[in-house]
């Protein structure tokens, strides 16, 4: 190096000394330790630790690698100096290792970054559940295995480029399931019977007989990712054969990471805790970073690797105890919240509804001034559902278009055929119109009826469904909040100025709760108040010709917080947002369809 | 109900239907209503009904009056407008039943209103 470059080296490095620094920390110089430190590639750039060790271990063995998280530079480190020193010799200004290929520039460090990637990487220690067999079976019958399965191009199906066989019954990656009424003709092969007898005599598996096998056939640098093998599928436990190359499994829980080396002829038994609570997945890539138990990194290339995964199919339900991630109990719990909504609906909106039609219809005619307009800026020749449409004081006011309505309540409906209105009973849950047939939508004070999160999504989803690409849709459900910008909305105005002609009676108790669904309850809102609660009963009361009350009706209502309508809304793919506002004590949204965003 | 709002409904939303369309009609009772006539409407609205499924209800209630296909240039053709505006919008079935297609299960029409609610074993839950 001639001294003109030296000049330059020696300024570059100081200016990366400092970067250093600032990014970890860690003070680095040309001063020699065992330390080196990439000072301009890391995890940002690509660089990993697999390419590290693949040149810089040629100088010596590594006791550490770390690459820092969202930095761009990252470090190695050598049992011996003179190691360090060999390789900052030889790669300093000339690996092309950095960015678009362009040379590492390196100095020592004094330490190591504390907070590594790899600190929550454990290697010393199993997942519980998890079993390794080494040695499992003999080279001889790995060939034989191997030959049950040749890969030819007729045979496999391509997923991914990973090629997989399926005997027994077809194991889906999409929804990492099997269709238990559709076994395939080609069973688990006759030759794979003599694990069975090894494992029953060797293990604690006295009875395991798998009836599904998978094959794959990984390539070179091919991984699967972190999966949960679904619980309903399949039984307890799950093993997979690794054969002619080994590989580093990884099982995650958490903010565990447990990395596992599977050699070949190895047997991989995955049961309880491993084979519910935690993922499992292969890094794609060409070769594996190994800790060794002496505390040294090597690499571990990977060759051409065959997993033959046997599992045996459940019948029913699963019923472990590792809920987060078991689809039998997710299915059970959420099917039973459904029930508890439906009925609260039942007997809370739609009953309710029915009984307080007449009264309801004398009090509902003034239409909000913005769901007009709405309404009006729809072409002529246009079709509008109004769901929920009660009364149907939103229909008929444009006369260009067609506008259905449709509502749970006969007696309701009823009054809309008197005005001439088109309309149908129906559940918006449901809507019994074809998809993309509508214009404009609007649903104005009804999915805050709906008694769940996921019906309140599911009756968006539907209105969504029914309109056409570039359609329109207008949401109106109350606020929790009826103060907003320190303006009462007339909701709460009116307890001054209806009082006596509207509620002659006020709950007394602000605590009161109702009983709605096996044993649940929920609390009684005090009219012409802002709301304490989300989920709240709120009275009607049912006077008679004499004006005083005669009967009190309990409405159920989900009142909404700021921004959890458009939140709702966005969990959507097809649908863009175009204004959110509130409107007379309501959240409102104007939603617009479009098509399915590329993903 | 109008044959408008039939060219839309289905009964899909039924577990185990898979289209759930066209609806048949089964009418007890069909009445005329007037509705003022828009050719411009009438119009816009023929590219976006299911024609065949139009002329098949209308035939099912003895209306005859529709071609199999729709006529070239119809936005000029007064007459033909009419007739479809008389299909779409003043023919109203008051009592009757549609028909699921695939099930059979039948939703009443009631005062000219559809009730096409379905029971909680009918849906996906
Ligand atoms: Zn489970």
């Amino acid at each position: 190096m001639n001294q003109k470059c030296a000049k330059k080296m020696e300024r570059k490095l100081n200016k990366l000394k400092h970067v250093v620094f600032k990014e970890t920390g860690i003070v680095c110089s040309l001063n020699p330790t065992n330390n080196i430190v990439i000072c301009n590639a890391g995890l940002v750039n690509g660089l990993s630790e697999e390419t590290i060790l693949e040149h810089f271990s040629v100088y010596g063995t590594l006791n550490n690698i770390v690459l820092v998280p969202g930095k761009s530079c990252s470090f190695v480190s050598y049992v011996e100096l003179d190691m360090a020193c060999k390789a900052y010799e030889a790669l300093n200004g000339q690996l092309p290792i950095a960015q678009d290929n362009k040379p590492v520039y390196l100095l020592y460090a004094e330490r190591l970054p504390q907070h590594s990637i790899d600190s929550r990487k454990v290697w010393d220690e199993l997942p519980g559940g998890l079993v390794i067999l080494d040695d499992f079976i003999t080279e001889n019958e790995e060939k034989l295995l191997l030959s049950l399965c040749c890969f030819d191009d007729s045979l496999v199906s391509q997923m991914k480029n990973r090629q997989v066989r399926h005997f027994g019954y077809e194991f889906r990656y999409d929804n990492n399931n099997v269709d238990k009424d559709k076994p395939l003709d080609e069973k688990i092969p006759k030759e794979c019977d003599f694990l069975w007898k090894r494992l029953h005599e060797n293990t604690d598996w006295k009875q395991f007989v798998p009836d599904q096998l998978t094959v794959n056939h990984y390539s070179l640098g091919q991984g699967i990712p972190h999966h949960v093998d679904t619980h309903s599928a399949f039984e307890d436990p799950i093993m997979s054969l690794s054969l002619n190359s080994a590989v580093v499994i990884a099982f995650k829980r958490d903010d565990r990471d447990i990395c596992v080396k599977l050699p070949p002829r190895s047997l991989c038994i995955m049961s309880g805790e491993t084979r519910y609570d935690w993922t499992h997945g292969i890094i794609p890539r060409k070769s594996d970073v190994v800790l060794s138990n002496t505390g040294s990194y090597t690499l571990l290339p990977r060759g051409i690797r065959v997993s033959f995964t046997f599992r045996k199919i459940r019948q029913g339900e699963c019923n472990c105890q590792y809920t987060r991630n078991c689809d039998s109990y997710i299915r059970k719990n959420n099917s039973e919240l459904q029930i508890a909504a439906s009925e609260i609906e039942r007997l809370h909106v739609i009953d309710v509804y029915e009984n307080i039609a007449l009264h309801f219809n004398e009090t509902r005619n003034k239409p909000w001034p913005n769901v007009l307009e709405f309404v009006n800026s729809f072409d002529v020749g246009s079709v509008m559902l109004d769901v929920g449409c009660g009364n149907g004081k939103y229909l008929g006011k444009n006369k260009h278009v067609f506008d259905v309505g449709c509502d749970t309540s006969c007696a309701l409906l009823d009054v809309c055929k008197k005005n001439g209105f088109e309309t149908f009973l129906t559940n918006c849950l449901q809507l019994p119109f074809k998809d993309a047939v509508a214009d404009g939508v609007i649903s104005i004070a009804v999915i805050h009826h709906l008694a769940s999160e996921e019906r309140r999504l599911q009756a968006i989803e539907e209105m969504i469904r029914i309109l056409k690409v570039d359609g329109r849709a207008l949401i109106y459900v109350w606020a929790k909040d009826q103060h907003k910008n320190n303006e009462k909305t007339s909701y709460i105005k009116q307890d001054r100025k209806n009082r006596k002609s509207d509620t002659d009676v006020v709950v007394a108790d602000e605590n009161s709760e109702a009983p709605v669904s096996k044993g649940m309850t929920l609390p009684v809102h005090v009219n012409r108040t802002q709301f304490k609660h989300k989920d709240v009963l709120v009275p009607w009361r049912l006077k008679n010709q004499q004006n005083t009350v005669e009967d009190t009706f309990l409405r159920f209502y989900h009142v909404f917080e700021e921004n959890e309508l458009s939140d709702l809304c966005s969990k959507l793919e097809n649908v863009e947002i175009e204004r959110c506002y509130y409107d007379q004590g309501n959240w409102c949204v104007v939603l617009r369809k479009t098509l399915i965003k590329n993903s | 109900m109008k044959l408008l709002t039939h060219n839309m409904l289905t009964s899909k939303c039924m577990k185990g239907v898979s289209v759930g369309y066209p609806l048949s009609i089964k009418a007890l009772d069909i009445r005329t209503v007037e509705v003022e006539f828009n050719p411009e409407f009438v119009a816009k609205m023929i590219p976006k009904i299911d024609w065949a499924v139009l002329c098949s209800a209308a035939e099912s209630l003895g209306k005859t009056e529709l071609p199999k296909e729709v006529i070239d240039n119809y936005e000029n053709d007064q007459d033909f407008l009419k007739k479809v505006h008389h299909i779409l919008l003043e023919v109203d079935v008051i009592d009757g039943e549609l028909v699921c297609p695939e099930t059979g299960r039948k939703f009443p029409i009631n005062n000219g209103i559809p009730n096409m609610l379905l029971n909680e074993d009918e849906i996906y839950l």
